[in-house]
């Protein structure tokens, strides 16, 4: 476990994780298609992953916390994938699109 | 039993009420075993109290002030500190005795009278706890457990007026008795908050040192002793507020005997006895009281010279021995007010239940319907008559020594001292009417009289009990028997402890009055028994008069026209306000706003996802943005 | 600049370029690739930050599974009033809010002390190190993360399974 000079702030890791997380933001309020309001979403989390892992290396490299964290939302991903498809399927199935403006039940 | 032991009294007829009111349908007879249970329990004790008392008088003597007992009830630390108590002096021990003894009888007497009637249960219940309440007002020691219990008293007097209610008059009397007496009710309680405000304390012992000290200013003072009064009025019948007591005869015989004779009404005698120190710092208190006693008694004595109502005069003649108390309370005779007040309760308590005896044998009250009853209700008549001199003032009855007692003490007011002389004979020839229309001559009805019979036991044992405590109780007045009983010094002595006050007795103005008196009664025995003729001929001329009379000097006219007049249109207002600012704009104008805010903000809801996550989204942004302020 | 802050950057570019891809691409199966493009600079971010085995992962199953899933998802749902409009009528607002928040991150992570050096020193974390704490340490919540994993395979097969043709019947 010898240190390397990367000679990046952690700074610089840390905006480009809130970048990416505002992009994510956008892309979930803007886009009508719920598949690719999911790659917002997937654009957020790994902005998030970002976060854990660079804190990880430059805190507390001896608990690498924030790499198990990475993993782990790296594995739930992948869960809420299959599952966040699996129900886009069934409302295009019962209500014939997966356009998100179209899916207004929640009315008054 | 030790004097410290008498808040226990109160308590028993309560447990008595609330056993009545929760199990009465269920407990054999209704439950009256316990109501009677109750106060004849309550009456043992009383005497086991005064016999104590006695004791301490004998080895304390003169300095002896009375004891109390009290607990803290709640506290505001710093700010106020309620304590509840009780506290015994003569004037308590008086009192208690008059309010037991006399509850007993009539709960005795009510074990024959009101038989068979459809509300007995509720009947013994609401006696209960007036009794208890009474109990309570005579036994505390501070302002606001009397105000709670003279309210109580109130309450039970309302429901007891209106027993009988099926009967439209009887709800009306209730309800008319019950204001009545409210409007003074306020004037004393906005008295005891002015009072608390000046010294502190509720406590009435504290409250007249303080006063005493000066520590109360004079307006002050002065506004609370009238607001004061105002109650006592209120509650003991004195003009203006006089004229709930009559119409109050709507209630069942046995309750006008105990609460509108012998206890309720005395209520306000009894609080202007114990506050009377204060009336007397203030300029003008005494004459004050005087002068309502004063009118009110002459009033009175008119107006039950012309009733027609056997009740009704009764009524009137004690609203005449309430001004007469009055009277000697305004002129700083409390040992004689009381004395009255005590032989008062045994006569006036025997007058109603004779009354109540006639109504239940014949069911009529009206004197121009019975007549001749002696033959038919030996006892009744007897008592009833013993009473009815006792209430005129017929030498060595009980009410001719306190009556005396009290016109010694006018002697030096040669006014008052005329205004109530010329009251003497009008009382005793109205009760010379009333009696003799009773009882003597020929019956107007001959069918009802047919039927008369005397009562049960329960109905004329009583009444001989207290025939006898009519004939031997202003005995007590003398300093033998006094000291007979174990009271050294009389009555007066007893009951006011530190104001020495021995019986005068005055020849002249008892030949005066007994003059007076049998005057009275032989100008009643002429008029309406030796020439029925005289009261028609009279009446031809003095027919104004008689009118003015009989319609109790038009008060209950104006009174209702300014409830008419003024209430009503003040009532009427109010409701015109409450259904349109307050029901229209107010409750309605709530709600149609709540909905109309409902209408305008379910548009919101586009059930879009995207609008919703937004919103999320604004709400995360505002509360990082405060976050990072914040942080500066 | 030393030859880690050059990758650095060039790898930061293709992040934010494939995530702006994402969000603007006019066509959804642009949108998928541009996915792809900054997945894999995340892992490039990854290996910067001496973390290979997540790098391996994330292009294994990010760039991989979830991406190839993501285009099956877009053909499944295809309909054929397709292009439509990508962008809700709301992208003004959104736009605004999420410069906002991204502002107030960096101004937050600009003006704050972090732990660790000044100068950029890392730890390089060894695979095996990370292997056994994963396994020892952290072995309840993979064990937890393992029962999601099924409970989410069952629950999409339940989810996405055609209705029973009796129970459409009835």
């Amino acid at each position: 476990m010898e240190p390397v000079a990367q000679q990046i702030p952690l700074e610089h890791f840390l905006a480009l994780s809130a970048i990416l997380f505002s992009l994510g933001v956008y892309g979930v309020l803007t886009r009508r298609n719920a598949v690719l309001i999911l790659m917002s979403v997937e654009l957020m989390l790994n902005a998030a992953s970002i976060n854990m892992v660079a804190f990880a290396a430059y805190a507390s490299p001896e608990k690498f916390t924030g790499m198990i964290f990475a993993v782990f939302i790296i594995t739930i991903a992948a869960a809420e994938v299959g599952l966040a498809l699996a129900i886009i399927l069934r409302i295009f199935r019962n209500l014939g699109t997966a356009n998100v403006d179209e899916v207004d039940e929640l009315k008054w | 039993m030790n004097m410290t032991d008498a808040w226990l009294l109160p308590l028993l007829p309560a447990a008595a009420f609330v056993a009545l009111t929760l199990l009465g349908p269920w407990l054999p007879r209704k439950g009256d075993w316990l109501a009677v249970g109750a106060i004849a329990t309550v009456f043992v004790m009383v005497l086991l109290i005064a016999a104590d008392f006695t004791d301490a008088l004998a080895a304390h003597g003169e300095e002896f002030a009375g004891a109390a007992n009290s607990t803290q009830w709640l506290e505001v630390p710093g700010q106020l500190e309620l304590r509840l108590g009780v506290h015994v002096d003569a004037t308590t021990i008086v009192m208690l005795t008059v309010v037991s003894f006399v509850a007993l009888m009539v709960q005795v007497y009510s074990l024959g009278y009101m038989k068979g009637d459809s509300r007995y249960g509720w009947y013994y219940a609401v006696i209960s706890l007036f009794v208890a309440s009474m109990l309570a007002l005579v036994l505390a020691d501070n302002f606001l457990l009397l105000y709670f219990a003279w309210e109580l008293v109130g309450v039970c007097s309302y429901l007891l007026i209106g027993h009988y209610n099926h009967l439209r008059s009887a709800a009306e009397a209730a309800k008319k008795a019950f204001i009545t007496t409210r409007l003074g009710d306020v004037g004393l309680l906005i008295a005891i908050i002015l009072l608390w405000r000046a010294t502190g304390t509720f406590n009435i012992q504290e409250v007249i040192a303080a006063a005493e000290a000066g520590e109360v200013g004079r307006e002050v003072l002065t506004a609370s002793v009238v607001l004061l009064f105002l109650g006592a009025m209120g509650k003991s019948a004195q003009f203006p507020f006089h004229v709930w007591l009559p119409d109050a005869m709507e209630g069942p015989t046995p309750v006008s005997a105990l609460i509108h004779a012998a206890t309720m009404v005395v209520a306000g005698v009894y609080l202007v006895t114990r506050t009377l120190p204060l009336f007397q710092l203030v300029h003008g208190g005494p004459e004050l009281i005087l002068a309502v006693g004063l009118l009110t008694t002459f009033m009175s004595a008119t107006m039950g010279l012309v009733m027609t109502d056997i009740k009704k005069v009764i009524a009137y003649s004690t609203i005449n021995s309430l001004g007469l108390m009055f009277v000697a309370l305004g002129v700083g005779a409390p040992a004689a007010a009381m004395l009255y007040l005590f032989t008062h309760a045994f006569f006036k308590a025997l007058l109603f239940l004779g009354a109540g005896s006639v109504i239940h044998a014949t069911e009529r009250q009206d004197v121009s319907s019975l007549g001749g009853l002696w033959s038919k209700m030996p006892i009744t008549c007897v008592t009833f008559a013993v009473g009815a001199l006792s209430m005129a003032g017929l030498p060595i009855l009980a009410g001719f020594w306190a009556k005396d007692e009290i016109l010694v003490a006018l002697l030096d007011n040669k006014a008052a001292f005329a205004l109530a002389m010329a009251t003497v004979p009008l009382t005793a020839m109205y009760m010379a009417r009333v009696l003799i229309l009773t009882f003597f001559g020929d019956p107007k009805e001959p069918e009802s009289h047919e039927h008369a019979h005397e009562g049960s036991p329960f109905i004329f044992v009583p009444l001989v009990l207290l025939a006898v405590l009519t004939v031997f109780a202003g005995f007590v007045a003398f300093d033998q028997v006094g000291e007979l009983m174990g009271f050294p010094g009389g009555i007066g002595e007893i009951i006011f402890l530190g104001h020495p006050h021995a019986f005068h007795f005055d020849w002249n103005v008892a030949i005066g009055s007994s003059a007076l008196v049998l005057a009275g009664l032989a100008a009643g025995w002429f008029a309406w028994a030796a020439r029925p003729s005289v009261p028609g001929v009279c009446l031809s001329m003095l027919r104004p008069v008689h009118a003015l009379f009989a319609n109790k000097y038009y008060l209950d006219d104006i009174y209702q026209a300014a409830i008419d007049r003024v209430v009503l249109s003040i009532a009427r207002l109010v409701a015109w306000f409450d259904r349109n600012a307050v029901n229209d704009t107010g409750i309605d104008g709530g709600g149609y706003t709540a909905k109309f805010a409902g209408y305008l903000m379910k548009f919101q809801q586009t059930g879009k996802m995207p609008n919703y996550a937004l919103g999320m989204v604004i709400g995360v942004v505002a509360l990082t943005l405060v976050a990072f302020t914040l942080k500066g | 600049m030393t030859v880690a802050q050059v990758i650095f950057y060039v790898v930061a570019a293709l992040a934010v370029a494939g995530g702006l891809g994402v969000v603007l691409a006019k066509h959804a199966v642009y949108a998928a690739l541009f996915l792809i493009v900054a997945l894999i600079a995340v892992a490039g971010v990854y290996i910067l930050l001496a973390s290979e085995f997540l790098a391996l992962v994330q292009i294994l199953i990010y760039a991989g599974a979830v991406t190839v899933l993501l285009l099956f998802a877009l053909m499944l749902t295809r309909t054929s009033d397709l292009p439509e409009a990508m962008t809700g009528a709301q992208w003004p607002v959104a736009g605004l809010v999420a410069a906002l928040l991204g502002g107030a991150i960096i101004a937050t992570v600009t003006t704050s002390d972090w732990p660790g050096d000044e100068d950029g020193m890392i730890t390089r974390v060894p695979f095996d190190d990370l292997g056994s704490a994963l396994f020892q340490q952290w072995a309840v919540p993979f064990e937890i993360a393992s029962l999601v994993l099924f409970v989410a395979l069952v629950g999409a097969i339940v989810l996405a399974r055609e209705d029973e043709p009796e129970e459409e019947g009835e």
